[in-house]
């Protein structure tokens, strides 16, 4: 069956799936295990099905129910498992992107939460003490379905859900995922110790690059830079620094640093490290944690630190609900990485990791995951009732890296690593395939299973300027229009109807909403319309393809609670496209399109109809094709709750 | 410098209303916190330059 088949029979196995009503009001059962597997398509799990790589889904769907399922507009994670958290659709909780943007400035924001400074400082000597400090707070709205399984006493413990940083007040046990920031309130930042001249001169995006300098006694001096240390009244980074005692006749260093001794093996990542930041001496200071990575010795040393991630058996800031639950784990099964985005895709795509090397972090990112899960499950086997939902990062993020290695078409593509990398994917997937059939015989027949993924995965190898698009039919008024140049800078407010921001998002300079807006209410929904119809319209000069295959008004599918901070248009792009990284954070490029010549090479930024989610359950199911919103509906109704009115979805047992 | 400036009544009720939610002590406290916050806005012109470096970690942009 060819793709475009698949998706629109609604899968293999869950048309033909009679309807069993359970009955409402009484619970179904009383334990219900959750997989997430993030960017899990459904179009491949079929195909490996099919060639009978993946006997335990294969199974399950046998047992239950195997589809693809609507995700959000736009697919993306945090959108998505926004969607599966709320049980309603992106206006009832809103998130709306990874960046939403601030009206008043026009600048990109983090659109998960926002860290607000603390406030009224008083200064004493160097330092200065807030009377109030300042603090994250998460922006996703509303009531998490746990909330609901809270209220009737049922315990549930939520495994790294995305869109879930801070964690949400909660008695429940819930660690923060995607969107929990390193120990500097950045994505990641990593930094590499480099005896290549050329290579330490290079200027990296999300990354600290030093030379490292070997002296006559093979030691080489480090430093890690801290969090900005805010108690000084001249702010600046805590710097840690370490001795790094090279080997290279036994291929091995050790790594002093604040007392302690490591001692690693080339091509090997040390332990979790733990280190003390101190804001004052003795007093105050922020427990952060890396992974040194030996990636070369001999000729050239090479030494990767990871960036720092939050401990979690001393967080700097709540990552858990209740707060001692990080520790629990961190106690149980040991340090673990806390970042929302776990893999260094950042790594990769500068060039300090081969893809080799990636393929190495990206197995052991999954291994830590595995026996995380192993610990979470045990514990929920003991339990009399209750939820487990666990979510995996490592399929998504292994597949927007290793797209290219499969994709003859992609501008990308290398055939000498497709022919010694081009197995990851399908292993993965194999992998994934091994850790739902390890849950399947440890829970047995008598509790039923979900596995669900938030979005498919599409090939990104052309990238579009929309901002470029803007500015030349004339939406966005530049006051000078070179290359590299930013609507920040370049905008003329005054006379720009649109811009655009995000990975999907397209805004109008709405008076009364931006601060120098002049589209007026009365010009507004013509507007929308008339650029709707422009933006379906284009496409790639190369071949004529269409590279948006839907330009979606926001009014026209988002509820009204918080639709204020939706972009006005989200741009369902082609499969193949993807907004240009430029765009996104609002720069202007040479060309409309172009090549994506990087590893980051595969996206689900697109059209949702283009990259459905994938669900698979061990009971048959109501709906031929669910939605990402009738997820919490329906893990209530089995415990017995009826749908809340906040939540649009359906429950589909 | 010591400046006296005139609220109308509406900016003076806000005022008493941010006083009372964020518990300053005076209408002085307040001003000179949001002043010295706007100034802290207009300082620090590497805003941007932190943004981007926030940011520059999620890989979905170079």
């Amino acid at each position: 069956m060819k793709r475009r088949e698949f998706i629109i029979s609604g899968g293999t196995l869950a048309a033909a799936a009679p309807f069993m009503n359970f009955g409402a009001g009484k619970p179904l059962g009383k334990k219900l295990l959750v997989l997430g597997f993030d960017g899990m398509d459904p179009g491949k799990v079929d195909q490996l099905m099919r060639r009978g790589e993946l006997p335990n889904m294969q199974r399950l769907g046998q047992r239950g129910a195997f589809t693809m399922m609507r995700s959000t507009i736009p697919p993306q994670s945090p959108v998505a498992w926004g969607s599966f958290i709320s049980g309603s659709d992106p206006g009832t909780y809103g998130i709306y992107d990874f960046l939403h943007r601030d009206p008043e400035t026009y600048l990109p924001m983090f659109a998960q939460s926002e860290t607000t400074p603390s406030r009224m400082l008083v200064g004493l000597g160097k330092y200065r003490f807030p009377l109030k400090p300042g603090k994250v707070v998460l922006k996703r709205e509303g009531p998490a379905f746990w909330d609901h399984l809270q209220e009737r006493g049922i315990p549930a413990t939520i495994f790294k859900v995305p869109t879930n940083y801070p964690p949400s007040d909660s008695q429940q046990r819930t660690l923060g995922g995607m969107g929990t920031p390193d120990i500097q309130g950045t994505y990641g930042i990593y930094s590499l110790f480099t005896s290549d001249e050329h290579e330490s001169q290079s200027e990296l995006s999300a990354a600290n690059v030093y030379y490292a300098y070997i002296d006559e006694n093979n030691v080489m001096e480090g430093q890690i830079d801290g969090p900005k240390n805010d108690l000084l009244k001249e702010s600046e980074p805590v710097i840690v620094p370490f001795r790094v005692h090279v080997d290279n006749r036994h291929r091995t260093a050790r790594i002093d640093i604040q007392g302690k001794e490591i001692l690693i093996a080339e091509k090997e990542y040390s332990d979790w490290v733990e280190i003390e930041f101190s804001l004052i001496s003795g007093l105050a200071g922020i427990t952060g944690m890396v992974k040194f990575y030996l990636m070369e010795m001999g000729e050239r040393f090479r030494l990767y630190v990871s960036p720092i991630h939050i401990s979690p058996r001393r967080p700097a800031v709540p990552i858990s609900t209740p707060a001692n639950y990080s520790r629990e784990l961190a106690d149980r099964v040991g340090l673990f990485h806390t970042i929302g985005l776990p893999a260094d895709t950042k790594a990769l795509s500068n060039g300090t990791f081969s893809m080799e090397n990636f393929i190495v972090q990206s197995l052991s990112v999954f291994e830590e995951s595995r026996r995380l899960f192993d610990y979470e499950l045990k514990r929920f086997l003991g339990q009399k009732e209750g939820l487990l939902f666990f979510y995996f990062s490592s399929l998504d993020q292994g597949q927007h890296m290793f797209w290219a290695l499969n994709d003859r078409q992609h501008p990308f593509f290398h055939p000498e690593e497709n022919r010694k990398f081009g197995f990851i994917t399908d292993e993965m997937y194999r992998k994934f395939d091994r850790v739902l059939g390890k849950a399947l015989q440890a829970v047995g027949p008598d509790v039923p299973v979900m596995l669900m993924s938030d979005h498919g995965f599409a090939p990104f190898r052309r990238e579009v300027n929309i901002n470029n698009w803007l500015a030349r039919e004339g939406y966005l008024k530049l006051t000078y229009s070179d290359p590299g140049a930013s609507i920040f800078d370049a905008a003329d407010w005054s006379s720009t109807k649109a811009y655009a921001l995000g990975l999907n998002g397209f805004y109008l300079n709405l008076a009364g909403r931006e601060s120098q807006g002049i589209v007026s209410a009365g010009e507004r929904r013509r507007l929308l319309e008339e650029i709707k119809g422009k933006l379906e319209a284009m496409v790639d000069p190369q071949d004529g393809a269409r590279l948006i295959t839907c330009a979606y008004i926001s009014e026209d599918h988002f509820s009204k609670d918080f639709l204020h901070r939706a972009p006005d248009i989200i741009l369902g792009f082609n499969r193949g496209y993807r907004i240009s990284d430029d765009s996104a954070l609002g720069t202007i490029s040479r060309d409309l399109v172009s090549d994506n010549m990087g590893w980051w090479s595969g996206d689900h930024c697109v059209d949702p109809l283009k990259v459905p989610a994938s669900f698979l359950s061990s009971f048959k199911i109501g709906k031929p094709v669910p939605d990402m919103q009738d997820m919490a509906p329906t893990i209530l109704k089995y415990f017995g709750i009826d749908t809340p009115p906040t939540m649009k979805g359906k429950a589909i047992i | 410098m010591a400046s006296k400036v005139k609220l109308s009544k509406e900016a003076d009720q806000k005022a008493e209303a941010i006083i009372a939610f964020h518990g300053y002590s005076s209408l002085e406290e307040l001003v000179e916190d949001l002043i010295g916050k706007e100034y802290e806005k207009i300082k620090s012109g590497d805003d941007k330059e932190e943004l981007a470096n926030k940011l520059s970690g999620l890989g979905y942009i170079s």
